[in-house]
């Protein structure tokens, strides 16, 4: 498997699209600083209003674009210039192809999420935030926002791989990312609308001003484990049936 | 192990009804280098994705090195090289790059990327992104990466297919050289007869029918004629005839059909001695091309 992701890191680190996962956090940085002038008054609650309002644009519009960007622009080389009949003729196992993929995506999506925890760290270094940092709320916070885009990540690498346009699936990806503002309103359609899981997860407990945000955390997590199965087997499977 | 590096038995495909490639059993002996040779469309390409397991069989099987693709697809792929149709490669990243993103999936050694470059004769340019690199140089590329794995089967689409001439001869000489100097066994496929006629040592020819033989006996199978031109053509195959020589006329010309040379001989002095002139004694080939016609066909489409 570490093949795999070698041979998939060489061929991404020169390609400038990995550079866009610094554009989310630093854009919810540049939020995070002008946002806490408000709040300050209350201390305790520093850090976590703070997060909350980094979150907003992160996980409801970047995090569901992103991970479309990343599943398209992975299977951009392979689709441009024979990349799968050269790939795909090797002694490779496809398995091992698409599980390195998906990884990789997966892992660009992590490096996101930990550059946008160093955004908040460094926010509330600078405004010398009294209270110590609460992990308790972060942790869960950006890991679980990982873990909801997981799904998200398996649907798009099987639009990717089906497709061997570029735009089409990116396409399509921003079509569902838009009506998010209204979904995460909505405590029936919210918690089964994979573009909004990322919030649903992101969003630390406090702030209760979205409607899906009462759905249990339970729920949540198995909506999100149920689809990132459902996806990845049907991307997977079509995957290991294709004709080159 | 046996001496035939590639077996197909009753391979077929069909895409949806059309039969593509329709009971092809091709036969590729060890050392060889295989022309696959047919018209556009007859199913080349079809056919070569069948045996790198990229496409599956509607019917028939596929051995290579004695071991069925279906179940060892992989332990077999180790040992090939291909190149399919249009050269592969990641435009943004640099000869050695894209090579090199192929060798960590081979487990090949590093210098071997170096070696391969050299045989391709792309060091110089090792270092430049592939997108700019000329049609020439991307399929040079091509077969280096095909290469890089130490193949013992070579396995290349239509290799020369949009070059300039010297760019055909360069990749030519390149692949007549490596049986020699590397004891690989190569399957080249092209849709020009003379491509074929230049490079290989065996020969397939694909279309309604498969013909598949050295490439000296499809030379044998273009028989030779030999043609008389004399001042009286009608009355010299008369008086031949009346000598117990049977000969056909055509154009006030005669021909001899399979004419040995003491055949030859009597028939010229039979001319000489009745006295007619003999203007001109050629041998007349049927050319491979005519050949290659009649197997494909006339919708061959060249
Ligand atoms: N994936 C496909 N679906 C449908 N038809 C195809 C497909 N691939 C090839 N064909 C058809 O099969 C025929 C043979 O194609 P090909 O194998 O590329 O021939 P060649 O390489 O000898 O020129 C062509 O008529 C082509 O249109
Ligand atoms: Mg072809």
């Amino acid at each position: 498997m570490w093949k795999y992701l070698r041979s998939e890191f060489l061929k991404l680190r020169k390609s400038t699209i990995w550079l866009l996962v610094f554009v989310s956090p630093l854009l919810s940085m540049l939020i995070g600083f002008g946002e806490a002038n408000f709040t300050s008054d209350i201390k305790e609650y520093q850090w976590v209003s703070t997060l909350g309002v980094m979150t907003i644009g992160h996980s409801i519009l970047f995090l569901p674009l992103l991970t479309g960007v990343f599943s398209s622009f992975i299977c951009r080389y392979e689709h441009s210039s024979g990349g799968w009949k050269q790939l795909l003729s090797l002694p490779v196992s496809r398995r091992n192809v698409y599980i390195g993929k998906f990884l990789m995506v997966s892992l660009l999506i992590a490096l996101t999420q930990i550059l946008f925890v160093a955004g908040l760290l460094f926010i509330g270094w600078m405004k010398g935030f009294s209270t110590g940092i609460p992990w308790e709320v972060i942790l869960p916070s950006v890991i679980g926002g990982w873990l909801a885009c997981l799904p998200l990540i398996a649907l798009q690498l099987f639009a990717s791989v089906s497709w061997s346009s570029f735009a089409a699936p990116l396409a399509i990806n921003v079509i569902f990312t838009i009506p998010n503002i209204l979904i995460v309103n909505s405590e029936r359609f919210g918690p089964y609308y994979p573009w909004a899981q990322p919030f649903l997860m992101m969003m630390p407990d406090s702030t209760d001003s979205f409607g899906a945000l009462h759905v249990s955390f339970e729920t949540l997590f198995i909506v999100v484990l149920g689809s990132l199965l459902l996806f990845f087997c049907s991307g997977f499977m079509y995957f290991m049936r294709k004709e080159i | 192990m046996s001496d035939l590096i590639i077996k197909t038995n009753k391979l077929t495909k069909k895409f949806g009804s059309k039969r593509v490639v329709n009971h092809v059993d091709l036969q590729v002996k060890r050392g060889e280098i295989y022309g696959f040779l047919g018209p556009n469309g007859a199913g080349k390409t079809t056919t070569i994705r069948m045996l790198l397991g990229l496409a599956r069989p509607t019917k028939g099987s596929i051995q290579i090195f004695g071991e069925d693709i279906k179940k060892d697809k992989i332990s077999i792929l180790k040992k090939v090289g291909s190149l399919v149709e249009y050269p592969s490669y990641y435009g943004h990243l640099t000869a050695y790059e894209n090579l090199e993103a192929v060798r960590i999936l081979l487990d090949a050694p590093k210098s071997r990327i170096d070696e391969v470059l050299s045989i391709v004769r792309l060091t110089k340019d090792a270092k430049r992104p592939v997108k700019g690199f000329s049609l020439g140089m991307k399929q040079r590329l091509g077969i280096a990466t095909a290469l890089l794995g130490n193949p013992e089967l070579l396995i290349l689409d239509e290799p020369t297919n949009g070059l300039d001439p010297s760019g055909i001869i360069e990749i030519r000489e390149l692949i007549k050289s490596m049986p020699k100097e590397h004891g690989i066994t190569i399957v080249v496929s092209s849709h020009l007869l003379s491509e074929i006629d230049q490079m290989a040592t065996q020969v397939g020819i694909i279309s309604k029918v498969i013909f598949q033989d050295s490439i000296s006996k499809l030379r044998e199978r273009a028989s030779s004629k030999i043609k008389i031109t004399v001042n009286e053509g009608e009355s010299a195959w008369k008086m031949l005839l009346s000598h117990g020589i049977t000969s056909d006329l055509a154009q006030q010309s005669i021909y001899l059909e399979n004419g040995s040379d003491e055949k030859v001989a009597k028939v010229v002095k039979s001319l000489v001695d009745n006295e007619y002139s003999i203007y001109r004694v050629e041998e007349e080939k049927k050319s491979l091309e005519e050949i290659f016609l009649e197997l494909t066909g006339k919708e061959g489409g060249l």
